[in-house]
């Protein structure tokens, strides 16, 4: 079983993953609620809350996590 | 027999591989709560759902109060673990059902994963992420595969979906 501390590294080591292989470029340039949610879910990668954000369905958020390239690591 | 209960997130990144139907040989029913079924859009996920629910595969999960109360209450307990992912209601809902109905969880959602791990109460509910349902169908050899990591990979390529590197190593070392 894993505790606290050895969750809260797989979520470091799974938001180095998103950081580093999110297209910034097309995250930037998305209308800013959009942006805002590909970027909160770099940050946390909570596919709920990030569509809540986005004003879209999760799966509609899931395919434009897609076209970002931020990978879904779990 | 054997029910599981999926929530939104496994359900998309599952329906896109190839071998989905796979997902029948391990339970003889998948639970879809209608919070989950509301986040699916596209036509070929909604087509795949719409037929595992007419061949009885799939069956749909309708929220009561109570699990609806707990499912609230399971949200805001995790946020009360600083730093910890919280989990939201679709897969609180998934929670409530495998602790209260004894359903296997299909999630990808690390947050319902810290939960079940976290919170005593929730220690007993199974939820398996598709690396343990890819796991459990290679074991019970439904997947012929030469190289199960090629397995595990195509289904990284297909759906988008990374595997932890160490647990994915673990799980091919253990096949």
């Amino acid at each position: 079983m894993t505790d606290i501390r050895g969750w809260l590294r797989l979520e470091e080591e799974a938001r180095k993953i998103r950081r580093s292989e999110a297209d910034w470029k097309f995250i930037e340039e998305q209308p800013a609620r959009v942006k805002a949610a590909l970027k909160y879910y770099v940050e946390t990668g909570d596919l709920y809350v990030a569509s809540r954000i986005a004003g879209l369905t999760v799966e509609g958020f899931n395919n434009l996590r897609k076209r970002a390239k931020i990978p879904n690591v779990i | 027999m054997s029910f599981a209960i999926a929530d939104t997130c496994f359900l998309i990144d599952w329906s896109s591989w190839r071998r989905r139907n796979l997902l029948f040989r391990l339970f003889t029913t998948v639970f879809v709560p209608e919070t989950v079924l509301r986040e699916v859009e596209s036509e070929d996920v909604v087509e795949w759902i719409a037929g595992s629910l007419a061949s009885g595969n799939l069956s749909l999960f309708t929220e009561t109060p109570d699990i609806l109360g707990e499912a609230r209450h399971l949200v805001e307990r995790t946020r009360l673990i600083p730093r910890v992912r919280g989990v939201d209601i679709p897969e609180a809902v998934c929670l409530v059902a495998g602790r209260r109905r004894g359903y296997t969880v299909l999630t990808e959602n690390r947050g319902a994963l810290m939960a079940a791990s976290l919170l005593e109460e929730y220690r007993g509910v199974k939820v398996w992420r598709a690396l343990e349902i890819i796991y459990e169908l290679l074991r019970r050899r439904l997947i012929p595969a030469e190289s199960p990591a090629a397995v595990f990979k195509e289904y990284e390529k297909e759906t988008g979906h990374i595997f932890p590197k160490g647990d994915l190593e673990n799980a091919v070392r253990r096949l």
